[in-house]
């Protein structure tokens, strides 16, 4: 048994301890936000934050989630309202949306540790996290304004 | 030959556009009776009930062209209701009022607005026509003094107000007229402005449900292990070699592989990657990219089957100042959707149910009656949102495996494609090559235009609904219809060849539209003209694309020299309805081009959503840069030489160029969105890459290994 707080939440799972945590996120835990693209930790859209830290689920195995603490989209705010929601909305920025639970992820984990982010900082925050829709100029202009009105 | 050949060739294209561009006639959808049973009102994409709840069933589905928020805009406009107030449903097959596209119902072709506007506010004019009058008869007013809004039947002398619910039992007594009144252009609340999406809610807090989202109960997941060689299929496979493997339930032979079964999709893959299996040899074991382009180039120096022949272009070549002749060539290119390819099936005794992403509801179905007994009727197809499509979900294969898992455990089964499979399995937009010559006059006009193409015909992929007289209308768009040369003629010879391809973004107008507007500059240099100048001289009479040239010139200053170090490109295409003009700003970095910005002029008659026409060109020339630039899957040893994102990259947001964007409106009927935007791009940044280095760029994609590839 692997046991670590979800959304706040302790959860103990029973998995092979070499399953990426992005499985036993959807497919052991039911949490469906969290995306998987590509297995091998390019795309980014399965980033949640485990101890704060943006990490691509889908590349680490759950045993590394023992004892720590894992936030995903799911629990970015009960209501759409976590700054970066509210500027997501504002700039209108998903097209299909399939990436975009972890350009969010990426974007708070940014947030929190540099509330008024410049575009180098931005830059090297969310290219690990692509879009193939090209929301990429929304994005940047949606975590300018969630700087702002946090 | 003469023009009346060119003239046939335009009947019959047209009578295959028609049927894309055209709606059925409405009234045919419009006779379907309203639910009498529930006492709700209802045609065939409105139901409103009692409850005051308003459903709309679209017909496309949403993979991030917002088609159903512009859907819904049309419907609210016209019933008098705001978009977030309408529940979206999608029909569970698919059925007549649905089929615009060859008959067929598919989220394509840049149509869910410019084809649906008219039937679905006809559809919400009639079902406002009967509240209306309902309300006349309850207030005893005549209708003329009421009006629709806010989800209600509004008396303005009085100020009394009537919700839709409150109407319905009455309404729904009442005949739906067959031709209702529409709203004049005076009482547009909506359409023509921007809009929200509504579907962003959902979209930024993970309870969007994508087809790999989809929980059914007693469900198991299954993992592919197909044929890395295309055509090969399965010979043998051990069972014994994933004994033991945790979680594994069966093992399903499908079509070029096998389908892993477990508890999880992790224990699936994991299976299917250890499982021992061999496939049997093909004649393609040995093929590769460069006798592809080889088979492409020889098709050059056989029999050349004509698709256009329009005035004398064997004069025009004759008296030609100038000949011009270049070969230009495209790769493979795959969609790289980041949701991936993904179909939940569930085959019962009575029928099969399926949850998956689609683009093509009657391809599913096809797809169903390949490997089942049962008929359109006996399906039930929940359609979720797509994270991506771009074309690629427009295919059945992963309808059969997910069907053939289902009947080999007796559960329903969501069958996952990993990213190597998305990427090696083929349903590439196809190679083409092509052979352009030009003759030039003394004045720069263009005398005669000869344009050759040789690779596979897309039509093949789709029941050759495309293809008449050996014709493929899928493969010659934008080069059918060119607006340079009145003396023209247009060759294409197939290539069979043994992967499967797809529709990918803009289709053939992405590789035609580079083609010929790469080929045009190259015909300005040997002019001794400026790209823009040339094309103005040539483009005398095509309105819309004066139009949008003029103002993308405006927007990137064309006319004043460009900032030091940057070098501009030039491009106009018309696809799907609209003309869309862009320049290309690039600079060169250790003599590599890096994309600054791009500005997009685009003429797609009225916008209804200008909001979404911008999302839509941003994106449009992410993806089109990110394939123009380095993307192409190489083959070798007849498998695919591309496996994931670190080999097959999109553009990164470091590398996303400005993108500027102004809508035109030259008074043209509504045109597409979703796809106009990709076919300038790559002719755009080669010009600019020729201004820059002073190389033609005659292959793409532009960087090999990050280099410059000429």
């Amino acid at each position: 048994m692997i046991t670590f707080t979800l959304n706040g939440r302790r959860v103990s799972v029973d998995v092979e301890a070499d399953t990426p945590l992005l499985w036993v996120i959807r497919d052991t835990l039911g949490l469906m936000g969290t995306k998987y693209g590509c297995g091998i930790a390019q795309c980014g859209a399965c980033t949640v934050h485990m101890d704060g830290q943006p990490v691509r689920a889908c590349a680490a195995p759950v045993s590394t989630a023992a004892g720590r603490e894992l936030t995903t989209i799911e629990g970015l705010s009960p209501d759409n309202s976590h700054p970066l929601q509210r500027a997501w909305t504002e700039l209108d920025v998903p097209q299909c949306g399939y990436c975009q639970s972890g350009q969010i992820m990426s974007a708070a984990a940014l947030l929190s540790r540099s509330p008024r982010p410049s575009d180098a900082e931005i830059d090297n925050a969310m290219r690990g996290n692509l879009c193939r829709c090209g929301t990429y100029p929304r994005i940047r202009a949606a975590i300018k304004l969630a700087a702002q009105i946090q | 030959m003469t023009t009346v050949s060119r003239r046939r060739f335009l009947q019959a294209a047209s009578a295959a556009v028609l049927s894309i561009a055209i709606p059925l006639p409405f009234a045919q959808a419009q006779s379907r009776p309203r639910n009498s049973q529930t006492g709700n009102i209802g045609n065939a994409y409105l139901r409103i009930s009692a409850d005051n709840a308003v459903v709309a069933v679209l017909p496309t589905a949403e993979m991030g062209q917002g088609t159903h928020t512009g859907q819904l805009m049309i419907l609210g406009e016209e019933l008098g209701i705001a978009p977030d107030q309408i529940r979206v449903e999608m029909p569970l097959r698919p059925a007549e009022p649905y089929r615009l596209f060859f008959g067929q119902m598919r989220s394509v072709g840049s149509y869910g607005i410019r084809a649906w506007y008219q039937p679905l506010r006809t559809a919400a004019a009639q079902a406002r026509s009967v509240l209306t009058a309902a309300a006349a008869k309850r207030l005893e007013v005549s209708a003329g003094q009421l009006a629709a809004e806010d989800g209600a039947i509004l008396h303005r002398p009085s100020g009394r107000r009537l919700p839709f619910g409150d109407l319905v039992a009455e309404a729904a007594r009442l005949p739906l007229p067959q031709q209702p009144a529409l709203r004049p252009p005076s009482e547009r609340r909506l359409t023509g402005r921007p809009m929200r999406r509504v579907d962003t809610p959902a979209k930024i807090n993970g309870s969007a449900v994508f087809g790999i989202d989809v929980k059914v109960p007693d469900m198991l997941h299954g993992a592919v292990r197909m044929s890395p060689v295309y055509g090969a299929e399965v010979e043998s496979f051990s069972r014994e070699s994933i004994a033991g493997f945790p979680g594994v339930v069966d093992i399903a032979r499908v079509p070029n592989g096998v389908v892993v079964i477990a508890d999880s999709w992790w224990r699936a893959k994991k299976a299917a990657d250890a499982l021992a299996i061999r496939f049997t040899k093909t004649p393609n074991d040995k093929l590769d990219s460069s006798a592809l382009s080889a088979a492409m180039r020889a098709g050059f120096n056989k029999a050349m089957p004509q698709v256009v022949r329009n005035g004398d272009s064997d004069a025009g070549f004759k008296n030609a100042a100038k000949r011009v002749e270049a070969v230009y060539e495209v790769p493979f290119l795959t969609h790289i959707c980041m949701e991936p390819i993904v179909c939940t099936a569930h085959e019962r005794s009575d029928g099969v149910e399926l949850w998956m992403p689609t683009q093509a509801h009657d391809i599913v179905r096809m797809a169903v009656e390949r490997v089942t007994k049962f008929s359109n009727a006996q399906m039930t197809l929940h359609t979720t949102y797509l994270g991506g499509g771009f074309g690629r979900k427009t295919h059945g294969e992963i309808v059969e495996q997910a069907i053939l898992a289902s009947r080999a455990v007796g559960r329903p089964v969501k069958v996952t494609w990993a990213r190597e499979d998305d990427i090696q399995q083929g349903y590439y937009r196809p190679i083409m090559m092509a052979k352009l010559r030009a003759a030039l006059d003394r004045k720069g006009k263009i005398a005669a235009l000869h344009i050759q193409l040789s690779g596979p015909q897309m039509g093949r992929t789709f029941e050759h609904v495309t293809i008449k007289d050996n014709r493929d209308f899928f493969s010659v768009a934008v080069l059918v219809d060119q607006p340079y040369a009145q003396h023209f003629a247009l060759d294409h010879r197939h290539l069979d060849i043994p992967m499967p391809i797809s529709p990918w973004r803009a289709v053939s107008s992405s590789q035609n539209g580079y083609f010929l507007e790469a080929f045009i500059d190259e015909l300005a240099a040997a002019a001794g003209m400026d790209p823009l100048a040339f094309r103005r001289a040539n483009l005398s009479g095509q309105h819309r694309h004066l139009a949008v040239l003029e103002r993308v010139a405006q927007m990137s200053r064309w006319q004043k020299p460009a900032a030091r170090g940057i070098h501009r490109g030039i491009a106009v295409v018309a696809s799907y309805g609209s003309v869309v003009a862009q320049v290309v700003e690039l600079r060169l970095q250790n003599e590599v081009p890096k994309v600054e910005r791009v500005y997009v002029a685009i003429d797609c008659g009225r916008a209804i959503n200008p909001d979404s026409v911008v999302a839509q060109m941003q994106g449009s020339v992410v993806e089109a840069l990110a394939a123009a630039l380095r993307h192409q899957v190489p083959i070798a040893d007849g498998r695919a030489q591309r496996s994931n994102f670190h080999d097959y990259q999109p553009l990164r947001i470091d590398e996303m160029p400005a993108v500027e964007v102004e809508i035109v409106n030259t008074g043209a009927p509504l045109g597409g969105v979703g796809e106009p935007g990709l076919p300038p791009l790559a002719a755009a940044l080669a010009n600019a890459v020729h201004s820059a280095t002073g190389k033609r760029i005659r292959k793409l994609p532009v960087l090999d290994e990050g280099r410059l590839a000429i």
